[in-house]
């Protein structure tokens, strides 16, 4: 809640200039802005006012969180210290109880209009948002009061973009996502579960840096980084190309690195970063550890069927996908019933048939 | 429900069952009615006469040399993109998967690039076939809506596939759900029309030729 | 029986096809030819190239070593050296765990980030004039 500008306050944490633009130009090229921009947005980040965020936590695992704290680059604490002013925060910060409610109130209020709204876990609304409280105030009551003097509303993680786990089948607490419940401030969603901590970080700096929100997408996450499918940028795509599937977890298409389609990746309808920039800086993602995406930063990607049958299966029912055994009582019961029709039909066929053989005995004897 | 989850989720149950139903009923529908009694002495015992069924599947999968001049062409098109629909159907890998959920077993692939330019060949073909039933007076004339539409749907099947596997015409997930969709269609209207002669033609032709063969003429 | 990360397979036939090094090539010269010219610096960003080893094996090859080497110590280990090719410089930033978080390729007669940084200049005279007026001269009393 300070009024220094970015750059006086790195020169009072003793941040010099070198590491502030080699960091930008770290951001910079996460975000596959020109190169050239890194000393541009240092220059713009110097002459910026730290923005007030407060961090909301509703309906979730805090797995947002913890991946939010293992960004590399900018890590969690260059951004902490420098770049915005994190004034509430349920885990991060030392405060509780009514003091920590009441700072919270108190930076709303400073900040009127301006604040960054930061928000994980889905809404319960079911019986008047009782199923999710804190401090004695509902989820729903408390999100819509810090909504209303937002500047913008970043959604971490599926929970808060779509709604995630709590939202899926049969969704008990009526869980809804933030953009159900606030309306008319601009929202930006980080889906994700988690979030690639790059992801999350990245977009708060260039919202910082940039003064506005980035692209979004359809679904309001950003097109820097959800621009392309899992598939468009997996390394194992010429596998997919050539036909080479793995067919279980340890055999040899699987140790030989081969796609994993007919083992459930969701890969192709699955928008995120993961296979470019990656988890644990840079180190692997899912499919390069061997397991096929979950497709976890889409809508209801937990109602969307097995996370191991493949995308071209048919998923009837509420999370089932197709089995031998469904089809047959299927076409069991279709067979049944087409022939009972049959039947019929062939009994009215049959009559006419008589008819026209008594009408003209010698054309057609028998039957 | 988005298009993907609806077109592969409640509209195939839906499609599934109404194509299942409706091939019975008309199979069952047909083999029910009555026939005309054989007034001819069998002049071949019943085995050869079956035989002579089975022979004829085969001998009427080929054109007889008088008429291969005119009719060769239709032959080898019709030929052409039902091979090439039947490599796609059951060797490129996606499909193969979509098959294992009904089966409970796969098989081995092709590799896509193959089935991409099958594809293609199947979908210039039955261009052509379209061509030809415009252009041709005859055919013209003879062609119904029934024509028409389970062309249509065959080839939006096609269409919509190539679409998907190159990623053009909007985003991926749409791409695929309006394949599925096409393909939810086509099993829809499958029962109802020509496409029936799938299930027809193999048994028509045996049970002419083993009548033939009963009655001891050339099949 | 503990399975590496090294032993994880992946046999990907790349083929070595070396269109990206000689595309790149294309740029720098051509920026150095601008920076020549006009004095204008550039940059390229490595992480964001289509780069497979034998591209890599290929720039490295094309653009020659330098004489210089120099090393920026902040939050993290940044490499600086001059290639063969004057005026080009090949950078790596590496945060505190070495992990590569940029490399680029700038054209410029040397990296913008290695210069003293001109507002400094004057906080620099005086934090040292201030120092030689209290006469604090040994390493020990230096602020």
């Amino acid at each position: 809640m300070s009024n220094a500008t970015i750059g006086e306050l790195l020169v009072r944490n003793g941040v010099s200039r070198r590491t502030f633009l080699k960091y930008c130009t770290a951001m910079t090229s996460l975000m596959a802005l020109p190169p050239s921009m890194g000393a541009a947005m240092a220059e713009a980040l110097r002459a910026a006012k730290r923005p007030s965020v407060i961090y909301l936590s509703f309906q979730e695992c805090t797995g947002c969180l913890e991946s939010f704290t293992r960004s590399f680059s900018p890590s969690v604490e260059s951004l902490l210290f420098n770049v915005i002013s994190l004034d509430y925060q349920d885990t991060l910060m030392a405060a509780a109880g009514h003091q920590a409610e009441e700072a919270r109130a108190q930076a709303m209020k400073d900040n009127d209009g301006e604040y960054l709204l930061v928000i994980d876990g889905a809404i319960p609304t079911s019986d008047g948002g009782v199923y999710g409280a804190a401090g004695g105030r509902s989820y729903l009551d408390l999100l819509q009061e810090a909504g209303k003097g937002a500047a913008a509303i970043i959604c971490v993680g599926t929970c808060s973009s779509f709604g995630g786990i709590p939202m899926a089948e049969p969704n008990p607490t009526g869980a809804r996502p933030v953009s159900d419940i606030i309306t008319g401030k601009p929202i930006v969603n980080i889906s994700g579960c988690p979030p690639v901590p790059e992801v999350i970080t990245g977009t708060l700096f260039q919202y910082v840096s940039m003064g506005k929100l980035p692209e979004l997408d359809a679904l309001g996450r950003p097109k820097v980084f959800f621009g392309n499918t899992i598939h468009d940028r997996c390394y194992r795509r010429p596998f997919y190309d050539e036909g080479k599937f793995a067919k279980t977890f340890d055999d040899e298409g699987a140790r030989n690195g081969w796609c994993l389609y007919e083992l459930g990746c969701k890969g192709p309808t699955t928008y995120n970063a993961c296979a470019t920039v990656k988890w644990n800086n840079a180190t692997s993602f899912p499919i390069e550890s061997g397991h096929g995406c979950i497709g976890c930063s889409e809508p209801n990607f937990w109602d969307k069927g097995s996370f191991y049958a493949p995308l071209s299966q048919g998923a009837f029912g509420k999370a089932g996908n197709v089995s031998p055994r469904d089809a047959a009582k299927l076409v069991g019961a279709a067979v049944a019933v087409g022939g009972a029709v049959g039947l019929g039909a062939a009994a009215v066929s049959r009559s006419r048939q008589q008819k026209l053989a008594a009408a003209a005995p010698d054309k057609m004897k028998g039957g | 429900m988005d298009l993907l989850s609806f077109a592969r989720g409640p509209l195939l149950q839906f499609a599934l069952f109404v194509f299942a139903l409706g091939v019975v009923w008309r199979i069952a529908g047909i083999t029910l009615l009555r026939r005309g009694k054989l007034l001819s002495e069998p002049r071949a015992p019943l085995v050869k006469a079956l035989f002579g069924g089975f022979r004829t599947m085969g001998s009427r999968s080929w054109p007889h040399p008088e008429f291969i001049g005119r009719t060769g062409a239709g032959e080898a098109l019709g030929y052409s993109y039902h091979i090439g629909m039947f490599i796609v159907i059951l060797a490129f890998g996606p499909h193969i998967q979509t098959w294992a959920g009904f089966l409970g077993f796969d098989w081995p692939a092709l590799p896509s690039g193959v089935i991409t330019i099958l594809s293609v060949l199947t979908l210039t073909l039955l261009l052509a076939v379209l061509f030809r039933r415009l252009t041709n007076r005859v055919m013209r004339l003879l062609s119904n809506f029934d024509d028409y539409f389970s062309w249509f749907i065959t080839t939006l099947v096609i269409v919509t596939g190539l679409m998907a596997t190159a990623h053009f015409g909007g985003p991926y997930e749409t791409l695929l759900g309006l394949h599925i969709l096409s393909f939810d269609v086509l099993l829809l209207w499958f029962p109802f029309g020509k496409l029936m002669h799938a299930f027809y033609i193999m048994p028509s032709r045996a049970i002419n030729g083993y009548l033939l063969a009963r009655k001891g003429a050339p099949s | 029986m503990t399975i590496r990360l090294a032993d994880i397979g992946v046999r990907l036939d790349t083929g070595g096809l070396g269109g990206g090094a000689a595309a790149l090539l294309n740029e720098v010269a051509g920026l150095l030819e601008r920076l020549a010219r006009t004095g204008k610096p550039g940059l390229i960003d490595l992480r964001n190239m289509p780069l497979d080893e034998f591209d890599r094996e290929r720039l490295h090859a094309a653009l020659g070593e330098g004489e210089i080497e120099a090393t920026l110590r902040t939050d993290g280990i940044s490499r600086f050296r001059e290639t063969g090719t004057p005026g080009v410089w090949w950078i790596e930033h590496r945060d505190v765990r070495d992990g590569l978080i940029a490399e680029l390729l700038e054209i410029a007669p040397n990296p913008d980030i290695l210069s003293s940084p001109a507002e400094e200049l004057e906080r620099g005279a005086l934090a040292l004039r201030a120092r030689l007026d209290a006469r604090i001269v040994s390493p020990k009393e230096a602020p």
